[in-house]
């Protein structure tokens, strides 16, 4: 038994080592280089205070109506009886397969000078600035809240409802009186994490922000532009307060797990006039969702978007001239190689701090959760000045490194939660008939863990590929990731190009999430 | 019972001590005979599971000795003991059938498939689940996951069986239906069986000696008979009583709704 405690031990201890030298040591070494004088520099800026005023009303605002959205959406799909709650759900969650600058760029599409709706409607609308911002945040955020939201839905008990029901309390008071309070902690969470999502991206404000500034941006500029990494350090700082607002407050704050028993689920009203109305959010929503969409396919396969409509496969070859196929190999590469080490490294600490007794898996744990707080602009400026110089600064290495710590915290609590409802004794039987844990992990586990495995894998390749907050900083010139050239040939008024990009990441995105869902009906068909 | 009592196994001052509780086992000695059926009766936290894990080699004791057949097996693994455990949440393979969850642990004892197949199938026999054999064990009731954990530990002819609260998760009937059936299974196989429980009828029915435990320590060691009219100390006597009194109410209760009924 001694042997295989220092088994656990040295392995506690990589992953330690692993947090410490990916996580604390590069935060640490940013915030080190925080000086007084350039924090007064900063703050004495003419666009520091614009910046912060325009990146909490922004995301304010948008995360406000995305929560409102969010909450309909999953209201119309958990409580009401309408048909093709699958589809919709799908569609629903579309918008996070493309990266945000692509969202902020199908408003361009639809909106812009030359967009799609500006000239079949002859709207003269300004699109840049403030509402463009709150919009294609908006687009961009909804999806996460809506998942959140309507998870919490699913699991809610029925019971209460039927004693409502029988008490004869009416609809709207049983929604503000059961149903809100339940939602209470997961609205404020799914509040907090989308309000971070926006306030930390610079996708949408930089494409479509106008002449508003947001602090995001001007941390790009600063940092990824102009290559300030002081001034660039004082305002991820500044970034870091909601992220970690948010973490404490969903620490304190922690919600009921899911997938709990529910004896009981909520009966949907059946009523005629809330199906219409269902139909008619959802329709509206993924009109929403797919207007952006189309315009790209328009814009990519059209002669001369939006005045000659003519089918081509001109812009194509001209995208793929620029390298995009190239590029695209790349980021397959990254996603791949991301998905892979981030999958195996997240079972590995999973397993320690769900089936390993000790105090050590408690650190770990924390510290497998906190990553989740650091944004991804900030994560990769601090990974700049700290591996500066060193062998993997420039290489796929750092790439996949910060990949793996920047979406670690949610594939690593998908599978923790999976292994810490796995029977508490399976080791010991394991033991008690001479199977050691690997074996145990690898006839009994792994096998049980497989469909979240696939989803943790899915998770972490459809992030790596449309990740352009941290690799901003770290992808060296010549192998870049292809979501980055959104914003390039956007730059270049390379328009059908840019939509094209957007539409390959959607399209590959598209596939892995498909050959998530056959894997589960396969697997779920076997078992049944 | 048996004049000629032959001594299974040894246990000498076994203790063991964590940071949050120093005594969770003071200096625990006795001794359990070969065929016997032993329960560890006591209330939660008393220190019973602990020392069930320690006779299995999954806890390593602080201080004691565990001989068996007269070899000290206080340091050797689990599997090495010739005995065999029996989870209260059945703790089964769910990936497996619940004929390769029998059959599981043979592949370590370098038993050929065949053989191996056909050991677990006999064994599914003996707990009357032959035809559940292609099952996965998640088709099952809960008693019938208890027979298939049962059957999984027999197939390997440990010794000595232990039960760490068995039938806690099993409904009234059920646990009636496999108290006889544990018993059958252990007059054909002659197994020892140690079984922790924290329900005193249970330990009654079942026991050819009862061991009550509190705070980490033996509270007294004998046969049921002599734990109902003997009472070793106050707390014994109390932990009997509660148990009598309990069934008095309830008998009680139900005479008392006989009367009022018409």
């Amino acid at each position: 038994m001694k042997r295989r405690v220092r088994a656990h031990n040295v392995v506690q201890l990589c992953l330690a080592l692993f947090f410490l030298v990916c996580v604390v040591l590069p935060l640490a070494t940013m915030l080190a280089r925080i000086t007084p004088s350039g924090l007064r520099e900063i703050a004495a800026s003419a666009q520091f205070w614009p910046a912060v005023g325009n990146s909490v009303s922004t995301a304010f605002t948008a995360s406000a109506i995305s929560l409102v959205i969010a909450l309909i959406a999953a209201w119309c799909l958990e409580r009401v009886s309408i048909r093709g709650k699958a589809l919709f759900a799908m569609l629903f969650t579309i918008p996070m397969l493309i990266p945000s600058i692509s969202h902020a760029f199908g408003l361009v599409a639809l909106f812009g000078s030359n967009g799609l709706l500006t000239n079949l409607l002859h709207w003269n609308s300004s699109l840049y600035g403030f509402w463009g911002v709150v919009t294609g945040s908006v687009m961009y955020s909804f999806p996460m809240a809506f998942l959140m939201i309507s998870g919490m839905l699913q699991y809610e008990d029925g019971m209460p409802y039927q004693a409502a029901a029988v008490l004869g309390i009416p609809r709207h008071r049983r929604f503000t009186d059961l149903t809100l309070p339940y939602l209470r902690k997961t609205l404020i969470s799914a509040f907090f994490a989308v309000f971070t999502m926006i306030v930390t991206d610079y996708g949408v404000p930089l494409m479509v922000g106008g002449k508003m500034i947001t602090l995001s941006v001007l941390m790009y500029n600063k940092a990824v532009a102009m290559m300030d990494y002081s001034a660039g350090s004082v305002i991820g700082a500044v970034l870091l307060i909601p992220a970690i607002i948010a973490f404490i407050a969903d620490f304190l704050n922690p919600e009921p797990g899911q997938g709990a028993f529910v004896p009981e689920p909520v009966e949907p009203n059946r009523g005629k006039i809330s199906a219409a109305s269902a139909y008619v959010c959802c329709a509206a929503l993924s009109l929403l969702v797919l207007a952006p969409i189309a315009a790209f396919a328009l814009m990519a396969f059209e002669t001369k978007y939006p005045v000659n409509p003519a089918f081509t496969l001109h812009h194509v070859q001209k995208t793929f001239r620029a390298g995009a196929g190239q590029y695209l190999g790349n980021s397959l590469l990254y996603a791949l190689l991301s998905a892979a080490f981030g999958t195996t490294i997240a079972f590995v600490c999973a397993y320690l701090t769900a089936r390993v007794k000790g105090p050590a898996g408690k650190g770990l744990h924390l510290a497998a959760v906190t990553s989740m707080a650091i944004p991804g602009l900030v994560l990769g400026l601090s990974y700049v000045i700290c591996f500066h110089g060193t062998p993997i600064y420039g290489t796929i290495v750092i790439l996949i490194l910060a990949n793996i710590v920047h979406f670690f915290a949610s594939p690593y609590l998908m599978i923790y939660n999976t292994l810490a409802k796995l029977n508490p004794n399976l080791e010991d039987v394991g033991q008690s008939i001479g199977a050691g844990r690997f074996r145990i992990i690898r006839d009994v586990i792994l096998p049980k863990v497989r469909g979240t495995l696939v989803e943790m894998f899915v998770y972490f390749f459809v992030n790596a590929m449309m990740t352009i907050s941290a690799v901003s900083f770290l992808a060296p010139p010549s192998p870049k990731p292809v979501a980055l050239m959104i914003n390039q040939f956007e730059a270049q008024r390379l328009m059908e190009s840019a939509a094209f990009v957007s539409l390959l990441i959607l399209g590959v995105n598209l596939l892995m999430k498909l050959f998530a869902l056959v894997f589960r009906r396969v697997r779920s068909r076997r078992e049944a | 019972m048996d004049l000629q009592l032959t001594t299974k196994l040894e246990i000498s001052n076994l203790c063991k001590g964590y940071k949050s509780n120093a005594d969770v086992l003071k200096s625990v000695s006795f001794s359990v005979n070969d065929g016997e059926f032993l329960s560890i009766l006591g209330p939660s936290g008393c220190g019973k599971t602990t020392l069930l894990r320690i006779l299995i080699g999954l806890l390593a004791p602080d201080g004691g000795v565990v001989i068996k057949d007269g070899r000290d097996i206080t340091t050797a693994r689990p599997s090495e003991r010739g005995m065999g455990i029996v989870f209260q949440n059945y703790a089964l393979f769910e990936n497996m059938t619940v004929l390769q969850n029998v059959a599981y642990a043979l592949r370590f004892r370098k038993v050929p498939k065949r053989d191996a197949q056909e050991r677990a199938m006999r064994m599914l026999e003996a707990v009357g689940l032959q035809e559940h054999a292609k099952k996965t064990p998640h088709h099952l009731s809960g008693g019938q996951q208890q027979r298939v954990a049962i059957a999984r530990t027999l197939v390997l002819n440990p010794d000595i069986v232990l039960f760490d609260e068995p039938m806690s998760a099993l409904d009234v009937a059920t646990r009636l239906a496999m108290r006889r059936e544990l018993k059958d299974l252990q007059k054909s196989f002659g197994t020892t069986m140690i079984y922790v429980t924290h329900d005193q009828e249970e330990a009654f029915a079942l026991s050819d000696r009862i061991m009550i435990m509190n705070r980490g320590e033996i509270s007294q060691l004998d046969t049921p008979d002599r734990i109902a009219q003997a009472p070793a100390n106050n707390y014994v006597r109390q932990f009997v009583l509660d148990n009598l009194q309990a069934k008095a109410d309830s008998l009680a209760r139900f005479i008392g709704e006989r009367k009022v009924r018409p």
